[in-house]
């Protein structure tokens, strides 16, 4: 496995146990989605894995190399990309200065890159002079990931990538992601949108109150009763403790 | 009439040193998120150091002014790194009043070495330049030159290079900062090294304005403070249109009250843009 995170448990220093001893992982090319309820622990699971928060216990490995507790910094140089459920593009800078911040290790490149993610995502290349501020969220989404892929990294967390977006405009991103799999990269993804997600995904992970509840081919978890009743029959019965 | 165009003109002259001072502080603000009230005496700090340099060691001005920049951003660096750091566990209001204490200490240990008397720059004698009503000193002319330099070489640092990029990206948002790579301590160093280089460069040119004593930086704290609440906390653009509207205020006061109500009427100014505008003039709504 290029990305792998076992036993993960941590959370935050308010309530240090959130996430319980997690697995997640991830393979070159491939494309895995975790789902779970409100308050299971996704987006916590995904900042420990990214050493925004300091897992208490378990391993992050990344291409063979342990790096459980490094600094965001170091992960981010080792080729884990990040794009956070909110605030994931510095709104105050131009969309160019943002795509220039996902290119720190590599400055030199910085120009050619960029070039690249303004023929993928021409949209991005109308706004360059623009804050980021001023995108809608779904052009804050494109850039935020664009923003990531700027580093060329091996392995990708994406924490619900199309919240907030027309039926539509998931439906692209979802493509994208698709595509930015297939080329090589081990995605990692939470979504809400479950269904269409487990339909492009190769695997999935359904996390409950900070556990694994289910793993599988991404098929045999959306063909399960259990999780087609509670996570994509509606929202009207969510199991786990901080259900709604 | 001609009063009030001179006084307006005094103004323009003490809002562009106090726009100095007034930036450092912001930026210090906009990384690290606490007001530092040791900016006063490290602006004395870097006046004495530029005194030092023009009295004792015959350092032409602009030197001086460069000694002022560079002293005072090495002691800010000392003070944040020594002191202040360890207590931002604690949070940052115990910052602030830590940076409230260092700095009455460090305001008394240049009284100690250098003793409370009067210092004067070495300026040539010059006579004052007269713009039909207007006078204004070649010296003042020249540190508005200065301020306006050392403003615009902060700004040209802050849009062009990758640095001043990711201290902007820092003070935005710190944590996806993180993520892209970002050395939060590298940042904040630099940040409070030019931060408070800047406050050395206000603290010479007031120096050179009048004269050097060791509340030279303390007097014009609570201006500067005004300045960017009034400009909006953090804001770069905003502590430099704060720090001329505080200016200009306080100037135009001296023409209908006595000095000492200086500082009522930049507090007068505060409370009456943060009624309208709560976020400061240019300030972004706290999110
Ligand atoms: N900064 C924080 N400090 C303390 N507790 C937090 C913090 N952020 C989240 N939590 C708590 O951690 C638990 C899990 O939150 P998390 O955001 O990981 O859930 P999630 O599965 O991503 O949910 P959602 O689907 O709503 O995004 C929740 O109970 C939440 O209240
Ligand atoms: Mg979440």
């Amino acid at each position: 496995m290029l990305l792998e995170a076992t036993d993960l448990v941590g959370g935050y220093p308010s309530a240090e146990q959130i996430v319980k001893g997690v697995a997640l992982s991830a393979d070159a090319g491939e494309l895995v989605t975790i789902i779970g309820p409100n308050g299971a622990g996704k987006s916590t699971a995904l900042k420990l894995v990214s050493g925004l928060l300091k897992p208490s216990a378990g391993a992050v490995r990344l291409a063979g190399q342990d790096l459980a507790g490094r600094s965001p910094q170091a992960l981010a140089r080792a080729g884990l990309g990040f794009v956070p459920q909110e605030h994931n593009v510095f709104a105050s800078l131009t969309v160019a200065e943002n795509l220039e911040m996902g290119c720190l290790f590599a400055p030199r490149e910085a120009k050619a890159r960029s070039a690249e993610a303004y023929a993928r995502f021409p949209m991005l290349a109308e706004k360059r002079r623009d804050p980021a501020g001023s995108l809608s969220g779904g052009q804050r989404q494109i850039l935020a990931m664009a923003m990531a892929l700027m580093a060329r990294p091996k392995a990708l967390l994406l924490d619900e990538p199309t919240a907030g977006l027309s039926p539509a405009a998931a439906h692209d991103l979802f493509a994208t992601i698709r595509g930015i799999a297939r080329d090589g990269l081990a995605v990692l993804m939470v979504e809400q949108n479950a269904l269409e997600a487990l339909e492009i995904s190769d695997r999935a992970t359904v996390l409950v109150d900070g556990r694994n509840h289910l793993d599988g081919p991404a098929a045999a978890v959306a063909g399960d009763p259990d999780i087609r009743r509670l996570f994509l029959g509606g929202r009207q019965s969510t199991p786990g403790p901080q259900g709604q | 009439m001609e009063a009030l165009l001179q006084t307006l003109v005094n103004g323009l002259v003490a809002g562009s040193l106090l726009a100095v001072p007034a930036l450092g502080f912001s930026a210090i603000f906009a990384v690290l998120r606490f007001p530092n009230f040791a900016i006063g005496a490290l602006a004395t700090a870097g006046a004495y150091g530029a005194w030092l340099a023009n009295v004792g060691l015959g350092a032409p001005i602009p030197v001086a002014v460069a000694i002022g920049f560079v002293v005072a951003g090495l002691a800010g660096v000392a003070v944040e790194f020594a002191a202040l750091d360890r207590l931002g566990r604690a949070g940052h209001l115990m910052k602030a009043i830590g940076s409230l204490a260092v700095g009455m200490v460090l305001e008394n240990v240049i009284r100690f070495a250098f003793g409370n008397d009067l210092k004067a720059f070495d300026l040539p004698l010059a006579r004052d330049i007269v713009f039909g009503p207007v006078r204004i000193g070649p010296q003042q002319l020249a540190s508005v030159g200065f301020a306006l330099a050392a403003m615009a070489a902060f700004w040209a640092f802050l849009s062009l290079t990758s640095l001043g990029r990711s201290m902007r990206a820092v003070a935005d948002n710190p944590n996806l900062a993180r993520l892209k790579g970002v050395d939060p301590t590298v940042v904040a160093l630099v940040t409070v090294f030019l931060g408070a280089g800047l406050c050395g460069v206000g603290g010479t040119l007031i120096g050179l304005d009048a004269s050097l004593d060791p509340l030279t930086g303390g007097r014009i704290l609570l201006s500067v403070f005004a300045a960017a609440v009034v400009g909006g906390l953090g804001s770069i653009p905003g502590a430099v249109v704060g720090a001329f509207l505080i200016g200009i205020t306080e100037e135009m006061s001296s023409l209908a009250l006595a000095p000492a109500y200086r500082l009522a009427v930049s507090f007068a100014v505060i409370f009456l843009v943060l009624s309208f505008r709560p976020a400061g003039l240019l300030g972004r709504a706290v999110r």
